[in-house]
Order: C-alpha cells, then structure tokens, then sequence
C-alpha cells in the first residue's frame, strides 16, 4: 500500500513535465493530388537492344515498357508521371543508384528505374522502386519471359508498383472483352473483341455473322460466355478463348440470355424466358445439371454471384417496375433491396463482396451507382443520356460500362463506348476501341 | 408587420398556383402536338408498317415497359389470325422488340414478353401454338435510329413475320 | 353544380390561407440557427483549449477508449452505473497510465486491459484532480462509446460544468503558467498543420471507411529540422492485412521529409523538441 502510495505520489511529481513534453499536432488534411512519380525508362545495352529491335521491331525496348507503365498509372488517377525531360539522371546510373537529390529536385516522390537485358533468347527486365524522400529502395523484382510478352511485363510491373503504393492490388495485367459494333443503328453489325486492358493487342473473336451480345469471363479468364443468335435461335454460349471451340450451354426450348460465371467458374446462371417469364436458371457445366433458381410470373434478369457464391442478385419487375433483389443461391430468401426513385437493373457484385454496382433509370437520365449489398449507401457515380452494364475491375476500385449518344434530329451521329470510373466518382475515362463497343467485361488478374 | 408578411405570403402561394397549373396546360398541349401519331405512348401511325396481306398489318405496338395489347393492337392481331386461318399452311414467327431506353437483358426478357401477349391473343383466336414461334430481339434491331418519344414508339413493336 | 363550386371554392381558400399563416414559420427558420452556431462555437472553444489541455492526455484518452471498447464487450451493463459515480476518480488513475505509457508509447492492449480493471477496484481514491479539461474529454470518450449513456452525461455535465467553473477561478492564475509552457498557441500550431497540410500527399486509394491513424513522433532541432522519426504503431507496419496503414504511414513519413525544416516557433525549443503527429485522412477521403 504503502509503495503504491509513493509511486502515485511520484507520478504526480513527475507528470507535469511528462505531460506536457508531447504536443500533439493532429493532421487531418493533405492535398489529394495524385502522387508525383518518375518513370526512368528502362536502361537496356547496345547488344540487347539490337536484338530486341529485330525480334520485336521496336527500337528501344527499355523505354517502350516504361511508356507502358507510365501510361497506366497516369490512368489509374492516383499517380502523375512527371515529364522526361525534366529528368538529370541517366538510365543506366539511376538503376544503380539514383541521386535522390536529383529527383526531389523535379518533385518526384517515387521513383522507377530498371534494366533490359536479351539472355538465352528471353527477354528479362528488372526494376526497382524507390521513396524518393526517405533515399530508400521499397521495391525490387526481376522477370524473364519470352520477348513478345513484353507489354504483359509493363504490366505487371505496373501492377507492383500500383500495389506497394496503394495498399492494394493492381488491375493492370488484365483483359476486357466487349462487343465491337459497327453499322447503322438499325443494323448493327457486332462481333466479340478481346483487348488488353489498355486497349492494345485488340483481336476480334466472332465474324459478325450473327448478332452477339453480354460476353463475360471465367474466374480463370480463358473462357467466355455470351448470347449469340446462331441461326436465330438466342441462346448462351460457351467459347474457349485458347482453342476458339463454342458450345451451345444446355439444352432449352427458347431463348436463354444474361450469362455469368459463377465465382468457382463451375458453373453458368442465366436467364431462360418462356410464356412471357423469364426465369434464372443454373447449369454446372460438369455435370450438365440444369437447377431452376427462381419461379415467378415477372420477368427475373441479370444475375449476378457474390463473390464466396452464397448469394446472387439480379432484377425482377414482380414489384410491378424493374428493381434490384438479393437472394441465397438457392433461390430462397429473395429480398428486394433497391428502393430509391426509378428503375434498377443489371445489378454486379463487387469482388470485395461489399458492394453491387448497378444501373439506374430515372427521369429520362442512366447513372451508373453502387450500394452495399443491403440497398443502403447508394451512390450514384455517373449521369448521362444512356450508360450501363458496369463491370468491376478486379480489385474493386474501378468500373467499366458502356454509353451511347443521343442521335440528331435525323437519327445519326450514334456512337456506343467504354468509358472507365473510379468507385469514389473521380476519374471518369474513355477506354479507346479501334470501333464502336458495348458489354465490356474485366478479367481477373493474368498474372497470380 | 405580421399582416403584410400574410398578405405577402398569399401572393407568393396564388402565384405558385398559377405557375404550377401553367406547367400542366403546357404538358397538355406538347401531348397533342404528337397526338397524331401517339395515343397514350402508344404509336398509332404505320411508317414502317409492312402488309401480310390486304388490310393485315404485320405489328402492334406497345406502351414504354408495358405488354398489354390496345384496343388497336387486338384489332390488328384479329386480322392476322383471320388471314392465319385461311392460310393454314404459313407459319409465322412473331418478333418482340423494345426501345433504347432499358437495359439490354431486361429489353430482351421484355421482347419477349410482347410477342408473348401477341401470340396468346392469336391463340384464343384459335391459331395453334405449333405455328407461332416466338424471338426477342430485345433493342437490338430498331427500326427508327431517332431519339425521340415518337421514334421509342415506333420501336417498341411485336413484329408477325411469315417463317416459310 | 354551384354548391360543388361553392365548397371547392371555399376549400381551395382555406388551404391558400393555411398555407400562407404557416409559411410565416418558415420564415422564422432563421432564428432556429443560432443554436447550431452555438454548438460550432464549442468546439472552437475547444480547439482554443488546446493550450492549456495537456495534449498527450488525449493519446491516453484515445488508447483508453480502444480499452475500454474491449472491457466493455466483457461487461456493458456495469459500466454505465460507474461512469456516473467514479468518473473524477478515474481520471485520476489516468494521470498513472500517463506515466506509464507515454514513453513506452505502444501498449499491448491485453496488459492495459488489466490495468484498467485493476484501477477499476481501487478506484476510491478521494482525491480530486485539479484538472477538469481531463473531464472534459472524458466526456467526449463517453459519448463515442456509449451513446445510450448520453441522457445521464447530460445531468453530470450539468453538475462538472458548474465544478469546472469553480476549478477554473481557483486554479486560473498556475494554469495561465502551464499554459505558456505546454502546447502550442493556437498560431503556431496553425503554422505547422498548414505547413504539413500542403506537403502531404494522400494516398488516394485508400478505403475512406477504414479506421487509419498513423502516429508518429519525431523529434526536433531548434530550427526545425528533423532528427528522428518514430511510427507509434510500427509493429502494424509489416502484419499482413495491413497493407493500407503502411501505405498511410510511409506517405505520412514522406511528408513529414518533404516540409523540413518544419516551421516551429521561434523560442521555448524545450516544449516541442520532441512532438507527435496524427495523420488521419478520413476526412479527406470521405469528402
């Protein structure tokens, strides 16, 4: 007791100065530009570089894949390359060592250097990032691949770079399939085209023999499934990417549409429309077992799993209007969950499981929104004359849709495009397609 | 003071009124203009219209998100199951179809909704369902590029199309 | 016909001269503001507490509240009835915690969870401390973690407003002392915070719903360049799944190398040679 006494005693001696010895500045604002960063192009030797320039006809590697990476951080928003020319040090020195001073100098807070080189006929690239303020290395990593997988190496370096700056992973080293369309409005010519995320390497999947339509990916991305009216007849359809075979999906007397994968990639849900109904149905595509999900005389649509697959979302008009509902994978449960102003349809869960994006019709205006999987915390991204079919970006940050314009007064000047959003509403971005595109669907990551 | 602020404020309440029943005279007036070719959001016009026969319109047409068939449409439809009846050997395929103004998949479920009421309405006329199929092609394939109300119209359609 | 005229008429008056009286409440709506400008007044009153409120008590309050929320999953219901009771004696334990924490900095939460209900039960130390800015934010802890409990704080405040004034006569002229050598005058402090806010880049892509407060303490040359930086919480650095705060903190880090040399007041080094920061972005990212 005694003790106890003096150490509280002591304590409050002691206090006074203890105390007020801290001061504490609570700092609760910062500027939300986006993170000043050099992009040195990659350093590569005379001889790697001449062998590049005849395997890949591309002049200087080194520097093409740092354009990649400078690009897609750019477009991400939360990164601003800074110019090239400002930059003091040389390539090859930087990589070794950088001068840091040099680069604070032009206000760069990160920076990325690395290093081509042609070894047993591979191309291998290394890089390294550094925190330009701290004089520290946060990064360093080395790939070897064969030489024409070079974007994919920007990529992914982009990807790690995104990563160990953000906190969270990249979605650089993916791929989107859309639906390329041409023609006039009223004879729409549309085929399935696949591109890398930046838009390069763009390769058209179907002819246009037939009218296509909402193709998406496999957890894996390898396979895609989609609606095609192969000799008139609307239904699902399976395609691998790799061997281009297709596969009609089960066996139904009428028209299935709206396909997706389930997370697993085991199996397709979909809508198969009958006498008016449409209802969800389910096929694993190992067994060929055909489940029906929902039963209702209103029309149920564009389903869509949560991400651990225990539940699925998808809109229904049995309220009397188009609306977005939430149901267990078994179909019970089925809960309405948008109640706002309008109507609601092709409602996607996020891949963090915590939110569904959605489109939403309201006076006469499409908005691309999401809300948490309850209906609460709606937010509405994005206005326009016509938008929607969003699809996530794999780490849940951004989403992709489509958009079309208002005709003139003699019905032309009709376009559709894929345009790009952040989840927070900021960066709204035209994703750049050789023609007019619709039903965009992101890969999963390729790389993993 | 107070007497004012009420005299004040009935002025703003009558001309609040008065505004307010302009805006509904006015809307009034822009339904008529188009009244020629809409009844109800319904089109009522035949641009487009193709002729199965003499006096047999090939489609009707539908209300925006609807599928209930008009007055016209049933009339329409009567027609077609008459020349069906006599042409026993025709099969034919009915289209449904939809505006720009809804998302794809629902449009395609919708499509296939209205040439669903089309081909009940043909069944109680005692066509057989063996010779009705029916195909949505959702917005897929408009036949008025427009961006208007009245080209919307026009688009949201079940089209009888002969299938041999 | 006319009688249907005649009640339309009438009614159509009467609902044009209901509307017109009640729109004078409307009108008044104005008046109804000074009361939300009042509630912003106090918390400038606050902020220009800051002087004389022992910043650091705040940490300990904030690492308090992280203890209590825990023992408070153990047994809500108890809680409450002391909070009415014991409240000024707990502060006092507080005073101990300070000293045994600020300097080891990171408590384990386990072993401060036990300090707590150890003090818990020796909590009937009459003594009174004389310092009722503690008291005042131990309301602010109460209210953020037992909204139910708030009705009851607002029959203490009552009774600790009229103690704190009181406190506040006798006490005026020792704390007029402390309040030139502890904090920051509200100007300087300024200084600082619009110095670091322009030199810090927020990670963008941080969850805005996440709770992330980066703490760093850095100690200081008198002119304001910076010796030694310490993240608080650095062992949450390098788990896994905390990807985010690293992120947070090395952007805070960054800042903190980009304002240097940091503007500090011109005279009594003693005082801020060593401060801590708080980075929180929330608000930043929320907005």
């Amino acid at each position: 007791m005694l003790i106890k006494k003096i150490i509280i005693l002591s304590v409050l001696l002691i206090l006074p100065t203890k105390v007020f010895a801290l001061i504490e500045v609570d700092i609760t604002r910062g500027n939300l530009n986006p993170l000043p960063l050099a992009v040195s192009p990659l350093s590569i030797d005379d001889k790697s570089k001449k062998s590049f320039e005849e395997i890949l006809k591309k002049e200087n590697i080194g520097s093409e894949i740092s354009i990649i990476v400078e690009n897609n951080l750019k477009i991400s928003g939360l990164f601003n390359p800074l110019n090239k020319d400002a930059f003091l040090q040389a390539p090859d020195i930087a990589n070794l060592k950088p001068r840091f001073e040099d680069w604070n100098l032009i206000k760069a807070q990160a920076l990325i250097t690395g290093k081509v080189t042609y070894v047993d006929e591979k191309l291998r690239v290394e890089f390294r990032l550094w925190d330009v303020l701290a004089a520290k290395e946060m990064m360093a990593l080395a790939f070897t691949t064969v030489p024409s997988n070079w974007r994919r190496v920007g990529h992914i370096i982009s990807d790690k770079v995104y990563e160990r700056l953000t906190g969270e992973k990249g979605y650089f080293d993916t791929r989107i399939i859309y639906v390329a369309e041409e023609g006039p409005k009223t004879q729409r010519i549309k085929k399935l085209a696949i591109m890398d995320q930046d838009g390069f390497n763009n390769k058209f999947l179907t002819l246009g023999n037939e009218l296509v339509l909402t193709p998406r990916f496999n957890p894996a991305s390898q396979m895609v499934t989609y609606l095609s009216y192969f000799k008139n007849l609307p239904r699902v359809y399976l395609l691998d990417i790799e061997t281009g075979t297709q596969e009609v999906v089960g066996d139904f007397p009428g028209m299935t549409f709206a396909p997706r994968f389930s997370p697993d990639g085991k199996k397709i849900i979909m809508s198969f429309a009958k006498d008016g109904k449409s209802d969800i149905y389910t096929m694993d595509l190992e067994n060929r077992i055909v489940e029906k999900i929902t039963n209702h005389p209103s029309i149920d649509t564009s389903p869509s799993y949560s991400p651990d697959g225990k539940y699925i979302t998808f809109n229904s008009d049995r309220s009397g209007y188009q609306q977005i509902y939430v149901m267990k994978n078994d179909g019970s449960n089925v809960k309405r969950i948008s109640f706002g102003k309008g109507l609601y349809g092709t409602p996607v869960w996020s891949p963090r499981g915590d939110l569904i994006a959605f489109t939403k019709l309201h006076k006469g205006k499409f908005y691309i929104g999401v809300m948490r999987t309850d209906g609460t915390g709606e937010r509405l991204l994005t206005e326009n004359y016509y938008q929607e079919a969003p699809s996530w970006s794999p780490n849940g940050r951004v989403l992709i849709f489509y958009r079309e314009t208002k005709t003139d007064n003699k019905g032309e000047g009709f376009s559709a495009k894929l345009w790009s959003i952040d989840l927070t509403g900021y960066n709204e971005r035209l994703v750049e397609t050789p023609t007019d595109a619709s039903d965009p669907s992101w890969s999963s990551l390729l790389s993993n | 003071m107070i007497l004012s602020k009420i005299f004040k404020n009935t002025l703003v309440v009558i001309v609040a009124c008065l505004v307010l029943s302009a805006c509904a005279t006015k809307k009034e007036a822009t339904i008529d203009s188009i009244g020629g070719q809409i009844q109800g959001d319904v089109y009522t016009g035949t641009e487009g219209v193709k002729y199965l026969a003499d006096g047999v319109p090939d489609r009707v047409f539908f209300a925006t998100n609807e599928s209930i068939l008009t007055t016209a449409s049933r009339e329409t439809l009567r027609a077609q199951a008459a020349w069906l009846r006599k042409n026993s050997d025709i099969n034919v395929v009915l289209e449904g179809h939809a505006d720009e103004r809804g998302t794809r998949e629902y449009n395609l479920a919708l499509g296939e909704r209205r040439a669903n009421s089309a081909k009940d309405y043909l069944m109680t006329y005692g066509i057989s369902s063996d010779r009705i199929s029916v195909l949505s092609y959702g917005k897929e394939r408009p036949i008025d590029s427009g961006s208007t109300p009245l080209a919307w119209s026009k688009n949201r359609r079940s089209v009888t199309v002969k299938a041999n | 016909m006319n009688r249907s005229i005649i009640i339309s008429s009438l009614l159509h008056g009467a609902l044009i001269f209901i509307t017109a009286m009640s729109l004078p409440f409307l009108a008044k709506k104005p008046l109804n503001i000074p009361p939300i400008v009042s509630v912003e007044l106090i918390q400038i009153a606050e902020k220009t507490n800051i002087p004389f409120a022992p910043k650091a008590k705040k940490i300990i309050e904030k690492v308090k509240e992280k203890e209590k929320k825990l023992v408070s999953e153990q047994a809500p219901p108890k809680k409450v009835k002391k909070t009415k009771t014991k409240t000024v004696v707990s502060l006092d334990q507080n005073n101990e915690k300070i000293e045994n924490q600020v300097p080891k900095a990171i408590p384990l939460p386990e072993k401060t969870i036990k300090k707590i209900e150890t003090k818990k039960e020796t909590k009937q130390n009459p003594e009174k401390v004389d310092n009722e800015v503690k008291q005042v934010s131990e309301f602010e802890k109460k209210d953020l973690f037992d909204p139910n409990s708030i009705a009851a704080l607002i029959d203490k405040s009552k009774v600790d407003s009229a103690k704190v004034i009181k406190k506040n006569n006798d006490i005026t002229q020792n704390q007029d002392k402390n309040i030139v050598t502890s904090g920051l005058t509200l100007s300087e402090e300024d200084a600082l915070k619009a110095q670091i806010f322009g030199c810090w880049s927020i990670p963008l892509g941080l969850p805005y719903n996440e709770n992330l407060l980066v703490r760093i303490k850095l100690k200081l040359e008198p002119d304001g360049s910076v010796v030694k930086t310490e993240i608080l919480d650095h062992a949450r650095m390098n788990k896994p799944g905390q990807g985010f705060y690293k992120v947070l903190a090395e952007s805070a880090l960054r800042a903190v190398k980009l304002c240097q040399p940091l503007r500090v007041p011109t005279s009594g080094y003693e005082r801020w040679k060593e401060l801590q920061l708080n980075f929180d972005a929330r608000e930043m990212l929320e907005g």
